[in-house]
Protein backbone atom coordinates (compact mmCIF):
# COMPACT_ATOMS: atom_id res chain seq x y z
CA UNK A 1 0.00 0.00 0.00
CA UNK A 2 1.22 3.91 -0.73
CA UNK A 3 1.92 5.56 1.91
CA UNK A 4 -0.28 7.97 3.30
CA UNK A 5 -3.47 6.32 2.67
CA UNK A 6 -4.42 4.15 5.59
CA UNK A 7 -6.90 1.68 5.35
CA UNK A 8 -10.33 2.91 6.27
CA UNK A 9 -12.58 0.45 6.01
CA UNK A 10 -16.28 1.14 4.21
CA UNK A 11 -17.50 4.81 4.56
CA UNK A 12 -20.46 6.37 2.20
CA UNK A 13 -20.67 10.05 1.28
CA UNK A 14 -21.94 12.74 3.68
CA UNK A 15 -24.48 14.52 1.78
CA UNK A 16 -26.29 17.52 3.18
CA UNK A 17 -30.11 15.61 3.51
CA UNK A 18 -28.04 13.03 6.06
CA UNK A 19 -25.80 16.10 8.07
CA UNK A 20 -29.21 16.24 10.93
CA UNK A 21 -29.10 11.95 11.22
CA UNK A 22 -25.30 11.69 11.34
CA UNK A 23 -24.99 14.30 14.10
CA UNK A 24 -27.09 13.05 15.95
CA UNK A 25 -26.86 9.45 15.36
CA UNK A 26 -23.44 9.14 14.83
CA UNK A 27 -23.54 5.94 13.25
CA UNK A 28 -21.06 2.88 13.13
CA UNK A 29 -19.68 3.61 9.87
CA UNK A 30 -16.17 3.80 9.03
CA UNK A 31 -15.27 7.09 7.48
CA UNK A 32 -17.29 9.61 5.05
CA UNK A 33 -16.31 11.15 1.83
CA UNK A 34 -16.90 14.80 0.81
CA UNK A 35 -17.27 16.69 -2.06
CA UNK A 36 -14.46 19.20 -1.45
CA UNK A 37 -16.22 22.28 -3.31
CA UNK A 38 -19.42 22.10 -1.06
CA UNK A 39 -16.50 23.13 1.99
CA UNK A 40 -14.16 25.45 -0.05
CA UNK A 41 -16.51 28.28 1.72
CA UNK A 42 -15.84 30.98 3.98
CA UNK A 43 -18.12 29.81 6.82
CA UNK A 44 -21.54 28.47 7.95
CA UNK A 45 -23.21 25.48 8.73
CA UNK A 46 -21.55 23.27 5.92
CA UNK A 47 -18.19 23.88 7.26
CA UNK A 48 -19.49 24.06 10.77
CA UNK A 49 -20.98 20.05 10.08
CA UNK A 50 -17.73 18.67 8.56
CA UNK A 51 -15.95 19.61 11.29
CA UNK A 52 -18.11 17.89 13.67
CA UNK A 53 -18.09 14.68 11.79
CA UNK A 54 -14.45 15.02 11.32
CA UNK A 55 -13.88 15.14 15.19
CA UNK A 56 -15.61 11.56 15.56
CA UNK A 57 -14.51 10.16 11.53
CA UNK A 58 -11.92 9.87 9.23
CA UNK A 59 -13.20 12.19 6.18
CA UNK A 60 -11.41 12.12 3.03
CA UNK A 61 -11.57 15.20 0.64
CA UNK A 62 -12.94 14.38 -2.60
CA UNK A 63 -13.15 17.30 -5.63
CA UNK A 64 -15.00 17.70 -8.99
CA UNK A 65 -13.26 20.81 -10.35
CA UNK A 66 -9.42 20.26 -9.86
CA UNK A 67 -9.64 19.95 -13.85
CA UNK A 68 -6.33 18.35 -14.03
CA UNK A 69 -6.09 17.07 -17.73
CA UNK A 70 -7.45 20.85 -19.10
CA UNK A 71 -5.56 23.08 -21.05
CA UNK A 72 -6.46 25.94 -18.95
CA UNK A 73 -3.86 27.19 -16.22
CA UNK A 74 -4.35 25.49 -12.96
CA UNK A 75 -6.55 27.55 -10.80
CA UNK A 76 -4.21 28.52 -7.81
CA UNK A 77 -7.10 30.35 -5.90
CA UNK A 78 -8.71 26.54 -5.44
CA UNK A 79 -5.91 24.94 -4.31
CA UNK A 80 -5.08 27.17 -2.07
CA UNK A 81 -8.50 27.02 -0.81
CA UNK A 82 -8.46 22.92 -1.07
CA UNK A 83 -5.04 23.62 0.52
CA UNK A 84 -6.22 25.83 3.92
CA UNK A 85 -9.14 22.93 4.28
CA UNK A 86 -7.64 20.64 4.33
CA UNK A 87 -5.23 21.81 7.08
CA UNK A 88 -8.39 22.70 8.87
CA UNK A 89 -10.07 19.38 8.89
CA UNK A 90 -7.27 17.20 8.08
CA UNK A 91 -8.44 14.33 5.92
CA UNK A 92 -6.79 10.71 5.41
CA UNK A 93 -5.96 11.80 1.97
CA UNK A 94 -7.16 14.21 -1.23
CA UNK A 95 -8.43 12.95 -4.24
CA UNK A 96 -9.68 14.24 -7.69
CA UNK A 97 -10.67 12.88 -11.43
CA UNK A 98 -8.57 12.24 -13.81
CA UNK A 99 -10.74 14.33 -16.71
CA UNK A 100 -10.55 17.58 -17.69
CA UNK A 101 -13.54 19.77 -16.54
CA UNK A 102 -13.74 23.25 -18.78
CA UNK A 103 -11.60 25.52 -20.96
CA UNK A 104 -10.93 28.96 -21.66
CA UNK A 105 -11.70 30.07 -18.00
CA UNK A 106 -15.44 28.28 -18.21
CA UNK A 107 -16.63 24.85 -16.65
CA UNK A 108 -19.36 22.26 -17.48
CA UNK A 109 -19.41 21.40 -14.69
CA UNK A 110 -18.64 17.93 -15.53
CA UNK A 111 -16.07 15.26 -15.94
CA UNK A 112 -14.62 15.22 -19.18
CA UNK A 113 -12.64 12.37 -20.47
CA UNK A 114 -9.35 12.85 -21.80
CA UNK A 115 -7.79 11.80 -25.23
CA UNK A 116 -4.90 8.49 -24.52
CA UNK A 117 -2.09 10.28 -26.32
CA UNK A 118 1.42 11.21 -25.24
CA UNK A 119 0.86 15.08 -25.25
CA UNK A 120 -2.04 14.55 -22.94
CA UNK A 121 0.09 12.04 -20.66
CA UNK A 122 2.81 14.60 -20.32
CA UNK A 123 0.59 17.39 -20.05
CA UNK A 124 -1.47 15.29 -16.73
CA UNK A 125 1.44 13.82 -15.33
CA UNK A 126 3.23 17.18 -15.46
CA UNK A 127 0.70 18.52 -13.64
CA UNK A 128 -0.23 16.11 -11.44
CA UNK A 129 3.06 16.94 -9.45
CA UNK A 130 2.75 20.43 -9.17
CA UNK A 131 -0.73 19.88 -7.44
CA UNK A 132 0.62 17.31 -4.92
CA UNK A 133 3.96 19.61 -4.38
CA UNK A 134 1.19 22.27 -3.66
CA UNK A 135 -0.76 20.59 -1.25
CA UNK A 136 1.95 19.07 -0.22
CA UNK A 137 0.96 15.24 -0.23
CA UNK A 138 0.58 12.41 -2.47
CA UNK A 139 -3.15 13.00 -4.06
CA UNK A 140 -5.40 9.82 -5.55
CA UNK A 141 -7.11 10.30 -9.41
CA UNK A 142 -10.37 8.41 -9.73
CA UNK A 143 -10.89 7.11 -13.17
CA UNK A 144 -14.25 8.44 -14.57
CA UNK A 145 -17.25 7.29 -16.34
CA UNK A 146 -17.37 8.42 -20.24
CA UNK A 147 -19.33 8.36 -23.06
CA UNK A 148 -17.50 9.57 -25.66
CA UNK A 149 -14.35 8.49 -26.96
CA UNK A 150 -11.88 10.21 -29.34
CA UNK A 151 -9.85 9.41 -32.42
CA UNK A 152 -6.38 9.96 -31.96
CA UNK A 153 -6.17 7.76 -28.52
CA UNK A 154 -3.65 5.76 -28.89
CA UNK A 155 -3.61 4.15 -25.08
CA UNK A 156 -6.03 2.79 -23.21
CA UNK A 157 -7.82 3.84 -20.50
CA UNK A 158 -6.16 1.47 -18.14
CA UNK A 159 -2.98 2.00 -19.91
CA UNK A 160 -3.26 5.64 -19.96
CA UNK A 161 -4.53 5.97 -16.01
CA UNK A 162 -1.92 3.55 -15.22
CA UNK A 163 0.85 5.50 -16.92
CA UNK A 164 -0.53 9.05 -14.98
CA UNK A 165 0.01 7.00 -11.57
CA UNK A 166 3.58 6.29 -12.60
CA UNK A 167 5.01 9.03 -13.60
CA UNK A 168 3.33 11.58 -11.47
CA UNK A 169 3.50 9.33 -8.50
CA UNK A 170 0.28 9.49 -7.23
CA UNK A 171 -2.35 7.01 -6.41
CA UNK A 172 -5.66 5.53 -7.86
CA UNK A 173 -8.72 5.52 -6.84
CA UNK A 174 -10.35 2.70 -8.50
CA UNK A 175 -14.63 3.66 -9.46
CA UNK A 176 -15.63 -0.23 -10.23
CA UNK A 177 -18.76 1.39 -11.29
CA UNK A 178 -17.26 3.60 -13.41
CA UNK A 179 -15.38 0.81 -14.92
CA UNK A 180 -18.36 -1.15 -15.64
CA UNK A 181 -20.17 2.25 -17.40
CA UNK A 182 -16.94 2.75 -19.63
CA UNK A 183 -17.07 -0.69 -20.49
CA UNK A 184 -20.69 -1.45 -21.83
CA UNK A 185 -20.14 2.49 -23.58
CA UNK A 186 -17.21 1.50 -25.13
CA UNK A 187 -17.67 -2.17 -25.51
CA UNK A 188 -14.26 -2.76 -24.06
CA UNK A 189 -13.75 -5.70 -20.96
CA UNK A 190 -14.18 -4.53 -17.73
CA UNK A 191 -12.06 -7.92 -16.12
CA UNK A 192 -8.98 -6.98 -18.57
CA UNK A 193 -9.20 -3.14 -17.00
CA UNK A 194 -8.78 -4.51 -13.63
CA UNK A 195 -6.21 -7.09 -14.50
CA UNK A 196 -4.06 -3.95 -16.29
CA UNK A 197 -3.98 -1.78 -13.04
CA UNK A 198 -0.98 -1.65 -11.12
CA UNK A 199 -1.86 -3.43 -8.02
CA UNK A 200 0.62 -1.19 -5.83
CA UNK A 201 -1.64 2.38 -6.80
CA UNK A 202 -4.72 1.37 -6.00
CA UNK A 203 -6.02 2.81 -3.09
CA UNK A 204 -9.77 3.08 -2.92
CA UNK A 205 -12.46 2.09 -4.42
CA UNK A 206 -15.82 3.83 -4.96
CA UNK A 207 -19.18 1.78 -5.51
CA UNK A 208 -22.47 3.50 -7.00
CA UNK A 209 -25.63 3.06 -9.05
CA UNK A 210 -26.08 3.61 -12.74
CA UNK A 211 -29.10 4.01 -14.79
CA UNK A 212 -29.10 2.21 -18.20
CA UNK A 213 -30.59 4.44 -21.32
CA UNK A 214 -30.68 1.37 -23.65
CA UNK A 215 -27.97 3.09 -25.89
CA UNK A 216 -25.26 3.76 -22.66
CA UNK A 217 -25.18 3.36 -19.22
CA UNK A 218 -25.03 6.85 -17.27
CA UNK A 219 -23.21 7.14 -13.99
CA UNK A 220 -26.54 8.84 -11.99
CA UNK A 221 -25.35 7.74 -8.31
CA UNK A 222 -29.11 7.69 -7.73
CA UNK A 223 -29.61 3.21 -7.64
CA UNK A 224 -28.34 0.98 -5.61
CA UNK A 225 -25.29 -1.02 -7.01
CA UNK A 226 -26.16 -3.48 -9.56
CA UNK A 227 -25.28 -7.41 -9.01
CA UNK A 228 -22.69 -6.95 -11.94
CA UNK A 229 -21.01 -4.12 -10.12
CA UNK A 230 -20.66 -6.32 -7.45
CA UNK A 231 -19.02 -9.23 -8.91
CA UNK A 232 -16.55 -7.02 -10.41
CA UNK A 233 -15.88 -4.96 -6.62
CA UNK A 234 -15.13 -9.04 -5.73
CA UNK A 235 -12.99 -9.28 -8.20
CA UNK A 236 -11.16 -5.82 -7.46
CA UNK A 237 -10.47 -6.44 -3.90
CA UNK A 238 -9.39 -10.02 -4.91
CA UNK A 239 -6.39 -8.26 -6.58
CA UNK A 240 -6.38 -5.32 -4.93
CA UNK A 241 -6.62 -6.03 -1.92
CA UNK A 242 -9.35 -5.23 0.75
CA UNK A 243 -8.86 -0.84 0.24
CA UNK A 244 -10.66 1.81 1.45
CA UNK A 245 -14.09 1.74 0.26
CA UNK A 246 -16.72 4.15 -0.55
CA UNK A 247 -20.77 3.98 -2.08
CA UNK A 248 -21.58 6.79 -3.38
CA UNK A 249 -25.48 8.20 -3.39
CA UNK A 250 -25.59 11.81 -4.88
CA UNK A 251 -29.47 11.67 -6.24
CA UNK A 252 -32.64 10.00 -5.39
CA UNK A 253 -31.01 10.01 -2.00
CA UNK A 254 -32.01 7.17 0.63
CA UNK A 255 -32.38 7.51 4.08
CA UNK A 256 -29.62 7.09 5.74
CA UNK A 257 -30.29 3.63 7.13
CA UNK A 258 -30.53 1.98 3.40
CA UNK A 259 -27.42 3.72 2.52
CA UNK A 260 -25.27 2.63 5.44
CA UNK A 261 -26.74 -1.13 5.16
CA UNK A 262 -25.07 -0.47 1.14
CA UNK A 263 -22.15 0.26 2.75
CA UNK A 264 -22.51 -2.83 5.17
CA UNK A 265 -22.72 -5.52 2.35
CA UNK A 266 -19.88 -3.92 0.60
CA UNK A 267 -17.66 -4.96 3.53
CA UNK A 268 -19.47 -8.52 3.57
CA UNK A 269 -18.34 -8.65 0.03
CA UNK A 270 -14.68 -7.49 0.39
CA UNK A 271 -14.55 -9.99 3.46
CA UNK A 272 -16.17 -12.81 1.46
CA UNK A 273 -13.82 -12.14 -1.77
CA UNK A 274 -10.69 -11.98 0.68
CA UNK A 275 -11.25 -15.10 1.45
CA UNK A 276 -12.76 -16.32 -1.90
CA UNK A 277 -10.62 -19.00 -4.29
CA UNK A 278 -8.32 -16.40 -5.91
CA UNK A 279 -9.19 -17.70 -9.89
CA UNK A 280 -13.12 -16.36 -9.33
CA UNK A 281 -15.97 -17.35 -10.72
CA UNK A 282 -18.34 -14.25 -10.95
CA UNK A 283 -17.73 -12.79 -14.82
CA UNK A 284 -21.09 -14.60 -15.73
CA UNK A 285 -23.80 -11.77 -14.65
CA UNK A 286 -20.57 -9.09 -15.98
CA UNK A 287 -20.89 -10.95 -19.38
CA UNK A 288 -24.88 -11.07 -19.77
CA UNK A 289 -25.00 -7.39 -19.34
CA UNK A 290 -21.73 -6.26 -21.11
CA UNK A 291 -22.26 -5.27 -24.97
CA UNK A 292 -19.74 -6.99 -27.38
CA UNK B 1 -4.65 14.76 -35.27
CA UNK B 2 -5.99 17.46 -32.91
CA UNK B 3 -4.34 19.25 -30.25
CA UNK B 4 -5.62 18.73 -26.32
CA UNK B 5 -6.49 22.29 -27.02
CA UNK B 6 -8.43 21.86 -30.29
CA UNK B 7 -10.17 19.10 -28.92
CA UNK B 8 -11.37 20.65 -25.59
CA UNK B 9 -12.01 24.00 -27.36
CA UNK B 10 -14.19 21.63 -29.65
CA UNK B 11 -16.13 19.93 -27.22
CA UNK B 12 -17.06 23.37 -25.23
CA UNK B 13 -18.38 24.71 -28.14
CA UNK B 14 -20.89 22.09 -29.00
CA UNK B 15 -21.64 21.26 -25.37
CA UNK B 16 -22.82 24.58 -24.74
CA UNK B 17 -24.17 25.14 -28.16
CA UNK B 18 -27.75 26.91 -26.86
CA UNK B 19 -30.26 24.30 -28.80
CA UNK B 20 -28.11 21.39 -29.09
CA UNK B 21 -25.20 19.44 -30.34
CA UNK B 22 -27.21 18.47 -33.55
CA UNK B 23 -28.69 21.76 -33.62
CA UNK B 24 -25.25 23.66 -33.89
CA UNK B 25 -23.99 21.10 -36.28
CA UNK B 26 -26.82 21.79 -38.52
CA UNK B 27 -25.95 25.66 -38.42
CA UNK B 28 -22.78 24.78 -38.80
CA UNK B 29 -23.42 22.65 -41.97
CA UNK B 30 -25.07 26.07 -43.73
CA UNK B 31 -21.34 27.68 -43.10
CA UNK B 32 -19.51 25.41 -44.64
CA UNK B 33 -19.14 22.25 -41.71
CA UNK B 34 -16.00 22.73 -40.73
CA UNK B 35 -17.24 22.09 -36.66
CA UNK B 36 -19.00 18.69 -38.05
CA UNK B 37 -15.45 18.01 -39.88
CA UNK B 38 -13.42 18.84 -36.68
CA UNK B 39 -15.57 16.40 -34.71
CA UNK B 40 -15.28 13.37 -37.56
CA UNK B 41 -11.72 13.88 -36.65
CA UNK B 42 -12.10 14.09 -32.72
CA UNK B 43 -14.84 11.89 -31.64
CA UNK B 44 -15.31 8.36 -32.62
CA UNK B 45 -18.90 7.61 -33.87
CA UNK B 46 -19.01 3.87 -32.17
CA UNK B 47 -22.44 2.09 -32.62
CA UNK B 48 -25.44 3.09 -31.42
CA UNK B 49 -24.47 6.18 -30.73
CA UNK B 50 -22.30 8.39 -33.58
CA UNK B 51 -20.20 10.84 -32.14
CA UNK B 52 -22.56 13.95 -31.73
CA UNK B 53 -25.13 11.88 -29.75
CA UNK B 54 -21.88 11.05 -27.59
CA UNK B 55 -21.28 14.62 -26.87
CA UNK B 56 -24.89 15.49 -26.57
CA UNK B 57 -24.86 12.91 -23.52
CA UNK B 58 -22.64 15.38 -22.16
CA UNK B 59 -24.45 18.96 -23.47
CA UNK B 60 -27.43 17.53 -21.93
CA UNK B 61 -25.76 16.67 -18.37
CA UNK B 62 -24.22 20.29 -18.55
CA UNK B 63 -27.45 22.51 -19.13
CA UNK B 64 -29.93 20.17 -16.37
CA UNK B 65 -27.27 20.20 -13.80
CA UNK B 66 -26.69 23.82 -13.89
CA UNK B 67 -30.42 24.29 -14.68
CA UNK B 68 -31.13 21.81 -11.38
CA UNK B 69 -28.77 24.00 -9.14
CA UNK B 70 -30.40 27.14 -10.01
CA UNK B 71 -33.66 25.86 -9.46
CA UNK B 72 -32.69 24.77 -5.88
CA UNK B 73 -31.21 28.37 -5.59
CA UNK B 74 -34.00 30.75 -6.22
CA UNK B 75 -36.78 28.38 -5.28
CA UNK B 76 -39.31 31.45 -5.41
CA UNK B 77 -38.05 33.21 -8.46
CA UNK B 78 -38.66 29.36 -10.37
CA UNK B 79 -41.72 28.93 -8.63
CA UNK B 80 -42.70 32.38 -10.28
CA UNK B 81 -41.95 32.18 -13.31
CA UNK B 82 -43.14 28.59 -14.12
CA UNK B 83 -41.20 25.56 -15.77
CA UNK B 84 -41.10 26.95 -19.42
CA UNK B 85 -39.93 30.06 -18.79
CA UNK B 86 -37.25 29.48 -16.25
CA UNK B 87 -35.69 27.34 -18.73
CA UNK B 88 -35.65 29.31 -21.50
CA UNK B 89 -34.05 31.83 -18.85
CA UNK B 90 -31.42 29.54 -18.03
CA UNK B 91 -30.57 28.75 -21.35
CA UNK B 92 -29.95 32.60 -21.82
CA UNK B 93 -28.49 32.92 -18.78
CA UNK B 94 -25.90 30.43 -19.48
CA UNK B 95 -25.00 31.99 -22.94
CA UNK B 96 -24.44 35.17 -21.26
CA UNK B 97 -22.60 33.47 -18.22
CA UNK B 98 -21.06 30.38 -18.67
CA UNK B 99 -19.82 29.09 -15.30
CA UNK B 100 -16.51 29.82 -14.67
CA UNK B 101 -16.02 29.04 -11.19
CA UNK B 102 -15.00 25.97 -9.24
CA UNK B 103 -18.10 26.14 -7.37
CA UNK B 104 -21.57 25.29 -9.49
CA UNK B 105 -22.84 27.32 -6.42
CA UNK B 106 -21.25 30.39 -7.93
CA UNK B 107 -23.32 29.08 -11.40
CA UNK B 108 -26.29 31.28 -10.91
CA UNK B 109 -24.32 34.28 -9.09
CA UNK B 110 -25.59 36.86 -12.22
CA UNK B 111 -28.91 35.66 -12.32
CA UNK B 112 -30.72 38.51 -10.65
CA UNK B 113 -29.01 41.04 -12.94
CA UNK B 114 -29.35 38.86 -16.32
CA UNK B 115 -33.05 39.16 -15.15
CA UNK B 116 -32.97 43.16 -15.02
CA UNK B 117 -34.79 44.21 -18.44
CA UNK B 118 -35.25 40.00 -19.63
CA UNK B 119 -38.31 39.37 -21.31
CA UNK B 120 -39.05 37.12 -17.93
CA UNK B 121 -39.36 40.01 -15.87
CA UNK B 122 -42.22 41.74 -18.59
CA UNK B 123 -44.66 39.40 -16.98
CA UNK B 124 -43.28 39.71 -13.47
CA UNK B 125 -41.97 42.41 -12.70
CA UNK B 126 -40.74 41.65 -9.57
CA UNK B 127 -38.77 38.59 -10.36
CA UNK B 128 -35.29 40.83 -10.04
CA UNK B 129 -35.77 41.76 -7.02
CA UNK B 130 -36.88 38.35 -5.90
CA UNK B 131 -33.77 36.70 -7.22
CA UNK B 132 -31.52 39.43 -5.41
CA UNK B 133 -33.18 38.26 -1.90
CA UNK B 134 -33.20 34.39 -2.75
CA UNK B 135 -28.94 35.41 -3.70
CA UNK B 136 -28.67 37.41 -0.43
CA UNK B 137 -29.91 34.41 1.67
CA UNK B 138 -27.88 31.72 -0.24
CA UNK B 139 -24.91 34.52 0.27
CA UNK B 140 -25.70 34.85 3.86
CA UNK B 141 -25.61 30.67 4.31
CA UNK B 142 -22.17 30.22 3.99
CA UNK B 143 -20.50 34.24 4.53
CA UNK B 144 -17.58 34.04 7.26
CA UNK B 145 -17.99 33.95 10.58
CA UNK B 146 -16.75 36.80 12.33
CA UNK B 147 -16.50 37.75 15.88
CA UNK B 148 -20.07 40.23 16.72
CA UNK B 149 -19.22 43.39 18.53
CA UNK B 150 -20.52 42.95 22.12
CA UNK B 151 -23.11 45.55 23.82
CA UNK B 152 -20.28 45.73 26.97
CA UNK B 153 -17.38 46.68 25.01
CA UNK B 154 -19.18 49.39 23.03
CA UNK B 155 -20.49 51.10 26.69
CA UNK B 156 -16.59 50.74 27.22
CA UNK B 157 -15.86 53.34 24.67
CA UNK B 158 -15.46 56.79 26.33
CA UNK B 159 -18.33 59.29 24.76
CA UNK B 160 -15.65 61.73 23.25
CA UNK B 161 -14.75 59.05 20.94
CA UNK B 162 -18.09 57.69 19.77
CA UNK B 163 -18.13 60.58 16.61
CA UNK B 164 -15.31 58.72 15.17
CA UNK B 165 -16.13 55.44 15.45
CA UNK B 166 -16.26 52.89 12.31
CA UNK B 167 -18.55 50.27 12.66
CA UNK B 168 -18.29 47.13 10.40
CA UNK B 169 -21.45 44.49 9.06
CA UNK B 170 -21.01 41.11 10.09
CA UNK B 171 -19.72 39.59 6.30
CA UNK B 172 -23.09 37.85 6.42
CA UNK B 173 -25.32 40.73 6.61
CA UNK B 174 -26.99 41.71 2.72
CA UNK B 175 -28.69 44.83 2.53
CA UNK B 176 -31.48 45.60 -0.07
CA UNK B 177 -33.95 47.94 -1.25
CA UNK B 178 -36.34 46.39 -3.42
CA UNK B 179 -39.80 47.55 -5.29
CA UNK B 180 -42.25 44.27 -4.12
CA UNK B 181 -42.81 42.30 -0.94
CA UNK B 182 -40.32 39.70 -1.92
CA UNK B 183 -39.74 38.42 1.60
CA UNK B 184 -43.43 37.60 1.64
CA UNK B 185 -43.51 36.22 -1.71
CA UNK B 186 -40.59 33.97 -0.57
CA UNK B 187 -41.94 32.64 2.80
CA UNK B 188 -45.23 31.53 0.45
CA UNK B 189 -43.71 29.54 -1.96
CA UNK B 190 -41.57 27.68 1.41
CA UNK B 191 -44.94 26.88 1.92
CA UNK B 192 -45.81 24.87 -0.27
CA UNK B 193 -48.36 27.62 -1.67
CA UNK B 194 -48.77 29.09 -5.46
CA UNK B 195 -46.44 32.18 -6.01
CA UNK B 196 -48.48 34.99 -7.04
CA UNK B 197 -46.76 38.26 -7.92
CA UNK B 198 -47.54 40.64 -5.48
CA UNK B 199 -48.67 44.12 -6.10
CA UNK B 200 -45.80 46.91 -5.69
CA UNK B 201 -44.79 47.96 -2.47
CA UNK B 202 -41.26 49.35 -1.84
CA UNK B 203 -39.70 47.97 1.39
CA UNK B 204 -35.99 47.41 2.87
CA UNK B 205 -34.33 43.79 4.21
CA UNK B 206 -31.31 43.01 5.80
CA UNK B 207 -30.38 39.51 5.72
CA UNK B 208 -28.18 37.72 7.74
CA UNK B 209 -26.69 34.85 9.71
CA UNK B 210 -26.35 34.16 12.99
CA UNK B 211 -24.65 31.43 14.55
CA UNK B 212 -25.99 28.47 11.81
CA UNK B 213 -29.27 29.84 11.15
CA UNK B 214 -30.32 32.72 8.02
CA UNK B 215 -32.98 35.57 9.18
CA UNK B 216 -34.17 38.66 7.43
CA UNK B 217 -36.01 41.64 9.15
CA UNK B 218 -37.30 44.40 7.33
CA UNK B 219 -35.77 47.96 7.79
CA UNK B 220 -37.48 51.35 7.67
CA UNK B 221 -35.96 53.70 5.00
CA UNK B 222 -33.29 55.78 7.94
CA UNK B 223 -32.29 52.51 9.23
CA UNK B 224 -31.00 51.14 5.93
CA UNK B 225 -29.22 54.49 5.23
CA UNK B 226 -27.58 54.23 8.81
CA UNK B 227 -26.33 50.59 7.82
CA UNK B 228 -25.24 51.68 4.05
CA UNK B 229 -23.22 54.60 4.94
CA UNK B 230 -21.85 51.61 8.21
CA UNK B 231 -21.01 49.47 5.10
CA UNK B 232 -19.00 52.59 3.31
CA UNK B 233 -16.93 53.04 6.19
CA UNK B 234 -18.45 56.15 7.30
CA UNK B 235 -17.93 57.36 11.00
CA UNK B 236 -20.76 57.38 14.13
CA UNK B 237 -20.88 61.16 12.88
CA UNK B 238 -21.87 60.27 9.31
CA UNK B 239 -23.97 57.35 9.91
CA UNK B 240 -25.77 60.18 11.50
CA UNK B 241 -26.07 62.48 9.03
CA UNK B 242 -27.01 59.87 6.16
CA UNK B 243 -29.84 58.46 8.57
CA UNK B 244 -31.36 61.75 9.57
CA UNK B 245 -32.95 62.17 6.42
CA UNK B 246 -33.66 66.41 7.13
CA UNK B 247 -34.30 65.65 11.07
CA UNK B 248 -32.41 67.29 13.38
CA UNK B 249 -29.25 65.29 13.74
CA UNK B 250 -29.60 64.44 17.54
CA UNK B 251 -32.79 63.06 17.03
CA UNK B 252 -31.21 60.45 14.25
CA UNK B 253 -28.56 59.97 16.79
CA UNK B 254 -31.05 59.01 19.79
CA UNK B 255 -32.83 56.47 17.46
CA UNK B 256 -29.71 55.79 15.97
CA UNK B 257 -28.74 54.37 19.74
CA UNK B 258 -31.73 52.34 19.57
CA UNK B 259 -31.54 50.81 16.12
CA UNK B 260 -27.82 50.08 17.52
CA UNK B 261 -28.76 47.68 20.38
CA UNK B 262 -31.00 45.99 17.91
CA UNK B 263 -28.18 45.30 15.42
CA UNK B 264 -25.60 44.19 18.28
CA UNK B 265 -28.40 41.78 19.78
CA UNK B 266 -28.64 40.58 16.51
CA UNK B 267 -25.08 40.47 15.41
CA UNK B 268 -24.92 42.63 12.42
CA UNK B 269 -22.11 44.64 13.78
CA UNK B 270 -18.89 42.73 13.32
CA UNK B 271 -15.99 42.93 16.86
CA UNK B 272 -13.97 46.40 16.49
CA UNK B 273 -11.00 46.59 14.27
CA UNK B 274 -7.85 48.23 15.81
CA UNK B 275 -8.71 51.87 14.54
CA UNK B 276 -12.59 51.56 16.31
Amino acid sequence: MLAGFPALGTGVGLRPPHYAHVLETWPAIDWFEVISENFLVAGGRPLHVLERVRADYPVVLHGVSLSIGSVDPLDGDYLDRLRALAQRIEPAWISDHLCWTGVGGHTVHDLLPLPYTEEALDHVSERVRRVQDCLGRRIALENVSSYLAYCDSALSEWDFLAAVAERADCAILLDVNNVFVSAFNHGFDPWAYLAAVPTDRVVQFHLAGHSDHGTHLLDTHDHPVRDEVWALYAAAVRRFGAQSTLIEWDDQIPAFDRLHAEARHAAMVAEAACHADPVGDSTAPLAAHHRA
Amino acid sequence: MPTLSETQRLLWQLITAPEGVAAALAADADRGGGLTAALRRTVRDHPPLAAAQRVDVYANMYFFRVLDVLKEEYAATHALLGEVAFHNLVTDYLLRHPPAHFSIREAGRHLPEALVGHGAVAAHPCAADLARYERALNDAFDAAAAPVLQPAALAAIPQERWPGLRFALHPSVRLLACGWPVDALRATVDRGEAAVDPPPAGIQLCVWRQDLTVFHRRLDAEELAALEAIERGASFAEVCLAASAGTPAENAAARLAGALARWLADGWIAEPTPSV
